[in-house]
């Protein structure tokens, strides 16, 4: 056996966040509860400065443990993704938490361990590392979307999401122990080899079968999609928005690590299944969408139609097909978080997540109507914004792939997912607020937040050159061993 | 002689049954354990390729620990969770969690 | 200096972001900043231009830098920017201009209540005309283009409390739907042949390429924006009414800003048009017509600003002429010596209509004694309209007659002397009523303030000399440096000049025995020439037949799309819709809420997969 491979730098990041979710835990203890919004400041500081010190290490490729951790662009560029989502949504959490929350260190502290979760799996260079670190972020999801005690919905979307994921987990470990079974190694390079090799088995598929089953249900792509909305309704919302973004940016790491690296071999079998999934996803979650009336639902399935549409760039499994899901992601770290973000300054100023109650936003809150509405038209794709230019980026790339029929039924439904934002939008915009409403204010930081990310989907979409460079640059360093 | 084969047989049906529990069971705590049991046959295979694929490398079994670790947690968390809502709604039966639909 | 050419438009545009978002509140404070950022990018051209003449940059070798916007295998849209001496002169004239206009209307729009988004929307529409002119590609040309018109609208619509200008704007704005809407197709069939819009490219390339048709057809769709955006026959309807902006933004839209986009875009694309001889001949009859069209009409209208809006219509004509004969030079000149001179007229209309507060020449007289600046500064804005040597207008309509005589076009020469003969009239007509005639009573006018009087002054300095440039008295001028392959130093040809001025003296002459000396009545003629004259002066009823065109012709065909999209197309989209609505109704019920039910859900799907895994013909085994 060759010498064993373990130079710590590698792990830099990843040792950080550990340490920053110890020690916020620690801080916890040593600081008088009425003083707790240090924490908060805390942690979104040191992620800031995490997502800072992994700009170094942007385009480092090597392997830690002899391939069972790697440290690629791909994974890092995730990271950073993971990083943006935590920190926007620890800007978003500060009053939220304090209103609603009772224990701000461990809300933060697991909120850092889940992101370090995701990070792992985003680096997994092993099925085994790769469970361990889907296994962080969901149990440190769980106990986040509980969160709330007193509020029955919460421990409600708790108990489901705790059982729905270890169901799912215990399908996609079947799965996984299968596949250990016919390769005979855990590790994706060796996997891939293995499968050359010896080609396919029955067991294999079946393996196959359960493994994109239990990414599937991560991802929240239709049929396993059926736990997301319930969820996301329930957890409070800055866990919301966490969910919806990281979690299943996660998903999609580890999905396309796993499928295009590992599997590739099983490309015809595997890409069936997508197709089938990413049209159900398209179409369902779009039309769904329509009669929601609680706000958070909404955006659940947007998001869930979202996940069709990312689904289309492991369809193409191109270079091209790669670069759009990772622009595509990047783009919806921010349209999506500042939808959420909204969410929770009316939810702490009004209580509700009522579509009817946003009536008049835009006189009560021109800042929050704005970021609302931009965000909505963004992900429905409306040109110039960012959201334009990545769909055509993810249409493009099955286009080429010679999936004209599945692009024009992603540019149909693209078209449905309007209806529902702009059923949203009249509300804001149209409708006269009731007698008694009062301007809603938003705090400073929220109020940065917010507009970072309007600049961010404004810059996607007008500019959109360096972003896409980026992301077919590391889509590249992907697919080169 | 008992080969691979049984083993993973064994791990089929344990399997199932555990997914039957997980689809049937009113009581939270049963679903909880259905899942453990899930988990269980995917050891036995991990554990099975591991003995007989390859005998070498010990990747199977240390998979299996790590599965039963993390199971662990997993469950320490969804007992909490029941124990929680419990004291709110004074019921562990999950289809009576239905407030969150459509 | 070149390299700095992306500031030109870029400070207008941050001038008109600051203003609208920070410091709309502070009335000056948003002028100076519009004006400051203005005359930085004034500077800067200047720069450019002094570069150009050290040989910076040459039609043949241009500067071009550019970032990818837009990287797809099979679309790569650039934004770039492209220097090269057409580029230099426009942008020279633009800010110079346009900070003159800026620097008028402080002294203008004083007390107006919109003041300082006046000056945004000034500023915005300055950097939407400098983006087009660096733009490197159709693309990006393309959207400025739209910029562009959508300023316009806002300015012409500006006192939006009035109908009439809101009918102006809609007027100009739709309008030009119709040339960018040519525009548009043209690029994009351009496209879709030889796979980009730069300029460059393009110019290499579509010399090499031999179907005539497709050039014939994608020249034409790209000259419908011109034509439109020019005001040129037959879209020309919308130039007239767009004085309903408010004086200095009629001069930014004449002089330098909406109305020279469509001459500098053929002047850019100029390998297109003249890739085919149809097309070449297309352009210059348009211009030639609409020089004449405009003239004629111009020649009985009452109202100050129109006769200045078809006289700008008619220059333009001559313009596109130029370019359609073959003179990239001539057309370029023309349009920078008429940008100073007509600026003036504009301005100077400007300052009449703030003295007297009237638009109809008729209602005014004498104002020569109580206003001396602007009447001497008006009068050799005409001269140099008229063409009358040595003044800057001369020099440039005389290059334009040339290159249409030596081109063998005679008809157009022709049509271009009697329209050079026309311009002079209605100008001096013009002066004459103005400021020589009688004062009506009640009429207290007054100088304008400085700020309004000095760029008057500064515009009569460059209506007079600047044609010195481009006259066949220097060695090295502007032909050296603006010109299609290579250059064409302007030979003098005497007999033009001398007709030439001989026709425009006739028509100061003519417009002195009726208006001045009054020796010939007006009345008398218009009674001779009664069916003429209401024929000009309602504009060839062009107007009149578009609106009977769209409310008998159009109205007719809409109802029966009406109709058929009523009943049948609203029909299939409203069942789509509630369909989709109904589809989203039901699928919902799947989330139960039932924890169990769910993870049937899930399993079910894995049984459903691994069957048809199994069926080998969907990829299983």
């Amino acid at each position: 056996m060759n010498q064993l491979q373990m130079d710590f730098n590698l792990l830099t990041v990843e040792i950080l966040m550990a340490t920053l979710g110890l020690v916020v835990l620690v801080l916890g203890l040593l600081i008088p509860k009425n003083q707790s919004r240090g924490i908060a400041y805390f942690t979104t500081i040191g992620l800031v400065a995490i997502l800072l010190y992994s700009v170094t290490m942007q385009w480092t490729k090597a392997e830690f443990l002899n391939g069972m951790y790697l440290i690629d662009p791909f994974s890092t560029l995730f990271k950073q993704i993971f990083l943006l989502t935590a920190i926007l949504v620890s800007v978003g959490s500060y009053q939220f938490m304090e209103k609603y929350g009772h224990n701000q260190a461990e809300y933060y502290s697991l909120m850092v361990f889940a992101t370090l979760g995701m990070m792992v799996m985003a680096s997994a260079g092993d099925l085994i590392t790769l469970y361990i670190g889907l296994e962080l972020m969901t149990i440190s999801l769980c106990v986040l979307t509980c969160f709330r005690l007193r509020d029955a919905k919460s421990s409600e979307a708790g108990i489901k999401y705790i059982i729905l994921g270890a169901m799912s987990s215990a399908i996609m470990l079947y799965g996984l122990s299968l596949v250990y079974g016919m390769t005979r190694t855990t590790v994706i390079a060796e996997i891939a080899a293995a499968i050359a090799l010896d080609g396919v088995s029955p067991l294999l598929l079946l393996g196959l079968v359960f493994l994109v089953a239990g990414f599937a249900f991560k991802i929240s792509a239709v049929p396993f999609h059926i736990w997301a909305p319930d969820i996301y309704e329930g957890a409070p919302t800055p866990v919301t928005a966490f969910l919806a973004v990281a979690s299943k940016a996660a998903g999609f790491a580890a999905m396309m690590r796993v499928l295009l690296i590992a599997l590739p071999d099983l490309f015809v079998h595997w890409n069936v299944m997508i197709v089938g999934l990413t049209v159900l996803t398209v179409v369902l979650a779009n039309l769904v969408a329509i009669p929601q009336t609680n706000i958070k639902r909404l955006l659940a399935f947007s998001g869930v139609g979202q996940a069709g549409y990312l689904l289309l760039g492991i369809v193409a499994f191109t270079q091209l097909g790669v670069g759009a899901v990772l622009f595509h992601t990047l783009f919806y770290v921010f349209a999506n978080v500042a939808a959420f973000m909204v969410v929770i300054a009316f939810y702490n100023e009004t209580g509700s997540d009522e579509i009817r109650d946003y009536t008049g936003l835009a006189v009560r809150s021109p800042l929050l109507a704005a970021v609302l509405l931009f965000s909505m038209l963004s992900m429905a794709g409306i040109p110039p914004l960012a959201g334009f230019v990545s769909k055509f980026y993810l249409f493009t790339a099955v286009i080429d792939q010679g999936y004209v029929w599945l692009a024009l039924i992603s540019v149909l439904m693209s078209m449905v997912s309007v209806y529902y934002y702009l059923i949203v939008a009249k509300v804001m915009y149209i409708g006269k607020p009731a007698d008694d409403a009062k301007p809603i204010k938003v705090s400073s930081g929220l109020q940065i937040a917010l507009i970072l990310c309007l600049v961010m989907i404004f810059a996607f979409g007008i500019y959109p050159a360096p972003f896409t460079d980026l992301a077919m640059n590391v889509a590249n360093t992907f697919f080169t061993p | 002689m008992i080969t691979l084969e049984h083993y993973l047989i064994l791990a089929a049906v344990l399997f199932c049954i555990g997914l039957w529990g997980a689809l049937a069971k009113r009581s939270a705590i049963m679903v909880l354990m259905s899942i453990e049991l899930m988990l269980n046959a995917v050891n036995i295979n991990l554990v099975a390729f591991s003995r007989f694929l390859t005998p070498d490398a010990l990747v199977g079994q240390v998979f299996a620990i790590f599965v039963i670790v993390v199971a662990a947690a997993e469950v320490a968390v969804g007992l909490a969770i029941v124990i929680n809502i419990y004291r709110e709604r004074q019921t562990s039966f999950v289809d009576e969690f239905d407030w969150l639909k459509w | 200096m070149i390299e700095n050419a992306w500031l030109i438009p870029v400070l207008p545009a941050v001038a008109f972001v600051v203003i609208v978002f920070l410091i709309r509140q502070f009335k000056m404070l948003s002028a100076l900043t519009a004006i400051a950022a203005m005359a930085v990018s004034f500077i800067i051209s200047v720069g450019i231009v002094w570069e150009i003449i050290q040989g910076g940059a040459t039609m043949k070798k241009p500067v071009e830098y550019f970032v990818n916007w837009l990287d797809l295998p099979g679309l790569n849209i650039q934004a770039g920017i492209l220097i090269d001496p057409l580029a230099a002169a426009m942008l020279f004239v633009v800010t110079f201009v346009a900070l003159l206009v800026m620097i008028y209307s402080v002294g203008y729009m004083h007390g107006d209540p919109g003041f300082s988004v006046f000056f945004s929307y000034l500023s915005l529409f300055s950097a939407s005309m400098l983006g087009l002119v660096v733009a490197n590609n159709y693309f990006q040309m393309f959207f400025f283009w739209e910029l562009v018109g959508l300023c316009s609208y806002l300015l012409i619509g500006y006192y939006f409390h009035k109908p009439s200008a809101v009918q102006a704007n809609k007027k100009a704005f739709i309008t030009n739907r119709w040339g960018d809407f040519g525009f548009m197709l043209g690029i994009f069939f351009l496209f879709l042949v030889f796979g980009t819009f730069n300029f460059g490219e393009l110019a290499k390339a579509i010399p090499k390429y031999d179907n005539v048709a497709f050039l014939t057809l994608a020249g034409i769709l790209v000259f419908i924006g011109p034509i439109a955006k020019s005001a040129q026959f037959p879209l020309h309807v919308w130039l007239p009414d767009a004085m309903e902006g408010p004086t200095p933004v009629s001069a930014l839209i004449h002089a330098a800003t909406m109305v020279a986009a469509g001459v500098y875009l053929v002047a850019r694309g100029f390998v297109l048009f003249h890739s085919v001889e149809t097309v070449a001949l297309v352009v210059a009859w348009v211009g030639g017509l609409s020089a004449l069209i405009a003239a004629t009409i111009a020649l009985v209208q009452d109202d100050c600003k129109r006769i200045m809006a078809f006289s700008t219509m008619s220059q333009l004509g001559y313009m596109l002429m130029a370019l359609g004969v073959g003179s990239l030079t001539a057309g370029m000149f023309h349009l920078t010596t008429h940008a100073f001179f007509k600026a003036l007229m504009f301005l100077a209309a400007g300052s009449v209509i703030h003295a007297t507060h009237k638009q109809n020449i008729f209602e005014m007289g004498g104002l020569r004694k109580s206003m001396p600046i602007t009447t001497w500064t008006t009068v050799i804005g005409a001269l140099a309209l008229a063409g009358i040597f040595p003044l800057a207008g001369f020099w440039s309509k005389d290059e334009i007659l040339v290159a249409a005589y030596t081109e063998g076009a005679y008809a157009l020469f022709g049509l271009a002397s009697l329209v050079a003969f026309m311009t002079a009239f209605y100008m001096f007509r013009m002066v004459f009523v103005v400021f020589w005639g009688d004062e009506p009573e009640g009429q207290h006018a007054h100088e304008s303030p400085l700020t309004m009087t000095i760029p008057l002054i500064i515009l009569a300095f460059f209506s007079i000399f600047s044609g010195f440039i481009g006259s066949p008295l220097v060695e090295t001028g502007f032909f050296s440096y603006v010109y299609y392959k290579y250059p064409h130093p302007p030979e003098p040809n005497y007999m033009i000049m001398i007709s030439s001025t001989v026709l425009a003296l006739a028509g100061i002459g003519l417009a002195w025995l009726i208006y001045g000396k009054k020796s010939i009545s007006a009345e008398a003629l218009k009674q001779r020439f009664q069916p003429i004259h209401t024929l000009l002066y309602n504009k060839f009823y062009i107007d009149e037949l578009y609106l009977w065109l769209f409310d008998k012709v159009m109205l007719n065909i809409s109802t029966a799309f009406n109709w058929n999209d009523r009943h049948i197309v609203d029909g299939i989209f409203d069942g789509i819709g509630d369909l989709t609505r109904a589809a989203g109704a039901r699928l919902r019920f799947i989330h139960t809420g039932s924890l169990q039910n769910y993870a049937l859900v899930i399993f079910a799907a894995v049984v459903i997969i691994m069957l048809w895994m199994a069926v080998p013909a969907l990829g299983g085994i």
